[in-house]
């Protein structure tokens, strides 16, 4: 949507947007780069639910904007998710790979990315075989 | 006279929809064969035999990877063992988790907080009676995000277990138009019939190629004799009449429900049974 000056003849250019406090409507401000009248915009809660919905931003911030991976999911999503920021990935000790190594192949890499995932959650640098161990009590893994 | 050189959309919408695209075009580049196992009717264990295919290919040498595309009844992350594990988000997207047989999965029950943790939405506009609105757009987003913003890696064969119904799969072919294929799954019986044949005729319709069709629960097998379970449908006919190859049948057995539960495919095990040779020989002719 766009608007045009109606003295000037010129089309008006955004200049910002803000959402209300409940997420319902959006003030969408354009001005006249001629003589520099400005009007606002009111969106109604339909076509700010159906932009959102679409994964798309709308305003100064789209230009910038690359998505970051998997925002909807993470921002949409009620009681939020447990998506995790990558932080540094724990060093494999040589004591816990040969310990890995004697799970069965097929469920290798699957306990590799649990352990990790305990490791990297508690803030352990390295996975040694004492981290394994107190990895498997704490999720209640047998067999691995 | 109005000075239209000015006008232009600064948001952009449509080039921020066209660049999905893009992304999810870019993400399949790296996957050579994307094959969808829908079925149109729930409770034909079409999830199971999904979990089951991408272990057989695993275990044929192919690095696989499965997409959880039922979005309100997630459960290939508890099938292939992959439960508990945390998405993380990195430079290259977000890592999917590893399952049995290194099978790298996503699915949405991989973000919600706990057990108990349905799938539903914060509201956009605080009017959650005007959900209808945007909830269908905004879950077509979310399998978009699936597919464009894991970070896949090179794949071999990427299968997306698709939830029941047929409409998430006109979505499915806007976002992956050259996909490579469907698999229909469908059970003995004329009501199940009934509900594929109207699915098999939707995903012709959003022109998809129909690779072959799985009749599951053929029977009850303990092992040595097949009890028929469904006196009435063969698959073998059913396949004819809707003109699609039939990939064969997979008998029921006890021990699949319980492998399958305890997030272990049951073929992993059982190659050897009569449920897991037909889906080895199902999983080789993807």
């Amino acid at each position: 949507m766009k608007f045009v000056c109606d003295d000037c003849r010129r089309a008006m250019e955004l200049v910002d947007n803000t959402p209300s406090e409940d997420g319902g409507s959006m003030a969408i401000r354009y001005t006249c780069p001629n003589c520099g009248r400005s009007i606002s915009m009111i969106t109604n809660p339909g076509e700010t639910q159906m932009v959102r919905s679409l994964g798309v931003t709308i305003g100064h911030e789209a230009l910038s904007a690359q998505p970051e991976p998997m925002a909807i999911i993470r921002d949409a999503l009620a009681g939020g998710s447990v998506a995790a920021t990558t932080g540094p990935e724990p060093m494999w000790t040589d004591a816990a790979l040969r310990r890995l190594a004697a799970a069965p192949t097929f469920v290798q890499g699957m306990v590799r990315r649990l352990y990790t995932d305990y490791a990297r959650q508690k803030g352990y640098t390295e996975i040694t075989p004492a981290v394994m161990t107190e990895a498997r009590e704490a999720l209640g893994m047998t067999g691995v | 006279m109005t000075n239209h050189s000015a006008v232009h959309d600064e948001s952009n919408v449509l080039g921020q929809v066209l660049a999905q695209r893009e992304r999810v075009a870019a993400r399949l580049a790296h996957i050579q064969r994307v094959v969808a196992v829908m079925s149109g009717k729930g409770g034909v264990g079409k999830s199971a035999l999904t979990a089951n295919l991408a272990a057989a290919l695993a275990m044929q040498g192919r690095v696989v990877g499965v997409l959880d595309a039922d979005i309100h009844g997630a459960s290939a992350a508890a099938m292939l063992g992959a439960r508990g594990q945390r998405v993380v988000i990195g430079e290259n997207g977000a890592r999917p988790a590893i399952g049995v047989a290194d099978v790298r999965v996503m699915s949405m029950d991989l973000f919600l907080s706990d057990e108990d943790a349905p799938v539903t939405w914060g509201h956009p506009g605080g009017l959650a009676a005007d959900t209808y609105v945007w909830r269908g757009t905004l879950e077509a987003n979310v399998l978009r995000e699936f597919l464009a913003d894991t970070d896949w890696g090179e794949l071999d064969t990427l299968l997306i277990d698709m939830p029941p119904g047929a409409d998430r799969f006109e979505t499915l072919m806007r976002l992956v138009p050259n996909l490579s294929g469907a698999l229909v799954v469908t059970i003995p019986s004329q009501v199940s019939h009934l509900v594929v044949r109207r699915a098999i005729a939707a995903a012709r319709h959003a022109g998809a190629r129909l690779l072959g069709l799985v009749e599951n629960m053929a029977g009850l097998t303990d092992g040595e004799v097949t009890h028929e379970l469904f006196p009435n449908g063969r698959g073998e006919d059913f396949a004819a009449e809707v003109d699609v190859p039939y990939l064969g049948r997979v008998p029921f057995d006890p021990q699949l429900a319980r492998t399958t539960d305890a997030g272990r495919p049951f073929v992993l095990e059982h190659a050897e049974s009569a449920a897991g040779r037909a889906i080895l020989t199902i999983a080789a002719a993807l």
